[in-house]
């Protein structure tokens, strides 16, 4: 009887090492960011970036992009080779990670992987789950795509990412539309400042959850490779979510009079008349983008069940460290004060809050499972003597070092993005953010220069292109 | 015991088979359904069609029963969003207009070479100047031939619509009429499986 009633213990301990052993070997080589902390692998290429050798971690980076976070780190070395202007390397891990996004949207509903994947999650945690951007991550790898072919000077390839990211931007909305008025009131072309005021002190505006700085950007790439009309529906969604942009206002205004929309008396009334190009002018606009977006923490609690140690980790975002300061671009004339249009941050923290709930249901999955886990290792071993229950003990080890908050998240990108715009005489000038060494441009007639500038701290980049 | 030898020799089975590939030949001109995107049965598509628009309207049939007109392709605009090589499309209708026997070409895309090759000619000393071909003896083109390729891509839950329109025209340069135009719509829908991999 005795005999196999251990036989029997035996064997479901066999079992439950089983289960999570397939599960793993299901998921691939999804190892990277288990028991290592995402932040922790990024932050030497964060630091990278701050010196005169960008590209520099970005190999290591790169390694990972074959792994089940492979569109994670395609976003992040698509990034860094963006931000140290290789256009083109920044392309092909970029198109690395949309083909990843493809992949998914290609995934069975009842995928199998996707179900190996969650049940390994049970038993280790989140991380083991191939990692899935958030909306907004996936709408901003377009833009930046997008960038990245006009920067290359391919206008064609540029339009095609800007109606990628347009898509995308429409479906983010559709998600959001049911539940919020204020994202209806955009459907509808309205600019109603009260709704977004209110919205401020509920702490659910609209710009916590839509980009203006993608809309924005596809707004801008439409006009400046001539399709002003596009423009215009862009700038308008744009100014729904960040409506007190000064430089938003008067392109609203002067795209209103260009194509002598029914707006136009309307937007003259609140923000006044258009500055027009005179002759012999050419446009310069400034995109600016400031610090990086923060990083997830973790809380955990331990606690004891059935007498045996285990722990909960969930991801979460501290509160914030402090307002980005407006950036003053100088030695265009007079001083130019650049307008936020987004907060990177708020979207990530909106992002997070939405993924809450379904993390909360595995949390609790994977504390019965990894009790039930230390259980049957426990019960087993102390039957037979009263000896020190070293199984149980692992199993418990086991249990508290595995279980890590998924704080993974794209963290090469801005914290904040700011804009602005002016006319320029024809000639060369030499820009200069707040205190950074000056850059020169190339301003040209009746031209379009786009100043792209990205502050990550302690460095600052320019790139210019002429349209 | 006997079942976890099973399920593990199944598992590293399973295991090892998924690292398998392999490489086939394929039909050429079989129809593909890899996925949702722009592919080479639309192109086949598209250029079956505008080829035989054009060879069988009457003012072109006209228009070429004495003559072999000169035209050149000016780019096919892509207004899709996709990433799509629309030179090749350019190239497969150039392609079958010219072994249909009733149009001649000039391609704008080696202006350049060419006239590095006549500059060869002509300037570097090299060649005999009773061979060298001189400059501005080629034939002006009487026709250009051009369109815009756009797309309506509609998505919800596991549905994905694809639509694709194909609009070419041919303009006569000298009175700036339109001779031919036509469209070769392509529409595909795409639905998620429920289950699988």
């Amino acid at each position: 009887m005795k005999r196999t009633m251990k036989s029997i213990m035996k064997k479901t301990v066999k079992h439950w090492l089983l289960i999570p052993l397939l599960s793993l070997s299901l998921s691939g080589c999804a190892f990277n960011s288990i028991f290592i902390n995402y932040p922790s692998q990024i932050a030497p290429v964060k630091a990278q970036l701050n010196t005169n050798t960008p590209m520099k971690g970005v190999e290591d980076v790169a390694s990972n992009i074959s792994g089940a976070d492979g569109l994670l780190y395609a976003q992040e070395a698509g990034r860094v080779a963006q931000i140290s202007g290789d256009f083109e390397a920044s392309k092909n891990y970029y198109q690395q990670a949309v083909a990843a996004y493809l992949e998914f949207d290609d995934k069975a509903t009842l995928s199998v992987t996707d179900l190996g994947a969650t049940a390994s999650s049970l038993f280790i945690n989140d991380n083991v789950i191939p990692y899935r951007g958030p909306g907004y991550e996936r709408v901003m790898l377009h833009q930046y795509q997008a960038l990245n072919y006009l920067f290359s000077g391919d206008g064609e390839g540029a339009l095609v990412e800007v109606r990628r990211s347009n898509q995308l931007q429409s479906s983010e909305q559709a998600r959001y539309q049911k539940s919020q008025k204020s994202v209806q009131a955009m459907a509808n072309g309205t600019i109603d400042a009260e709704m977004n005021k209110l919205g401020k002190a509920a702490g659910t505006v609209t710009s916590s959850f839509l980009n203006a700085y993608s809309y924005y950007t596809t707004g801008l790439l439409h006009e400046i490779l001539g399709e002003p009309n596009d423009a215009f529906i862009d700038y308008r969604k744009a100014a729904q979510i960040t409506p007190d942009n000064p430089y938003l206002q008067q392109d609203l205004v002067r795209l209103a009079t260009q194509l002598s929309m029914p707006q136009q008396e309307e937007f003259e009334r609140r923000w006044g008349k258009p500055k027009i190009q005179k002759k012999g002018e050419g446009q310069v606009i400034v995109l600016l983008e400031r610090g990086f977006v923060p990083e997830k923490k973790s809380i955990t609690i331990p606690f004891t069940i059935h007498g045996n140690w285990q722990t909960a980790s969930l991801a979460t975002y501290t509160s914030n460290s402090g307002a980005v300061s407006k950036g003053k671009i100088s030695g265009l004339g007079k001083t130019l004060t650049a307008a936020p249009i987004a907060n990177i941050d708020a979207l990530a923290i909106t992002a997070l809050k939405e993924d809450l709930p379904a993390a909360l249901v595995r949390q609790a999955a994977r504390v019965y499972a990894k009790s039930e886990m230390a259980r049957s290792v426990e019960s087993s071993s102390k039957k037979r003597h009263n000896e020190t229950d070293f199984a149980a003990i692992a199993m418990q080890i086991f249990n508290v070092v595995t279980e890590q908050a998924d704080r993974r998240s794209w963290l090469t990108l801005p914290k904040q993005a700011q804009i602005a715009r002016t006319y320029l005489k024809n000639g060369r000038y030499s820009l200069k953010l707040d205190n950074s060494p000056s850059q020169e441009i190339e301003v040209k007639s009746g031209r379009t220069t786009l100043v792209w500038v990205i502050d990550t701290g302690n460095h600052t980049r320019f790139y210019s292109i002429i349209i | 015991m006997k079942n976890f030898k099973l399920i593990f020799m199944l598992a590293v089975a399973v295991g090892l088979a998924g690292c398998q590939s392999k490489v086939e030949y394929g039909d050429a001109t079989e129809v593909e359904t890899v996925n949702e995107n722009f592919g080479s049965s639309d192109l086949q598509a598209i250029t079956a069609k505008m080829v035989d628009s054009m060879l069988t309207f009457p003012p072109i049939v006209a228009m070429t029963l004495n003559d072999r007109p000169i035209m050149f392709v000016d780019k096919i605009k892509n207004k899709t969003s996709e990433h799509i090589d629309t030179e090749s499309v350019t190239d497969s209708i150039s392609n079958k207009l010219l072994r249909s026997g009733k149009f001649r070409f000039i391609d704008m895309t080696k202006v350049d070479a060419v006239r590095k090759q006549l500059d060869y000619q002509n300037n570097a000393g090299m060649v005999d100047p009773s061979t060298a071909i001189s400059f501005g003896r080629q034939i002006g083109a009487q026709y250009m031939l051009y369109g815009n390729l756009s797309s309506i891509v509609k998505q919800s839950g596991s549905t994905k619509d694809v639509y694709y329109k194909m609009t070419m025209r041919l303009m006569d340069l000298e009175t700036g009429l339109i001779e031919w135009s036509d469209e070769k719509e392509i529409r595909k829908v795409k639905s998620k499986s429920f289950l699988g991999l």
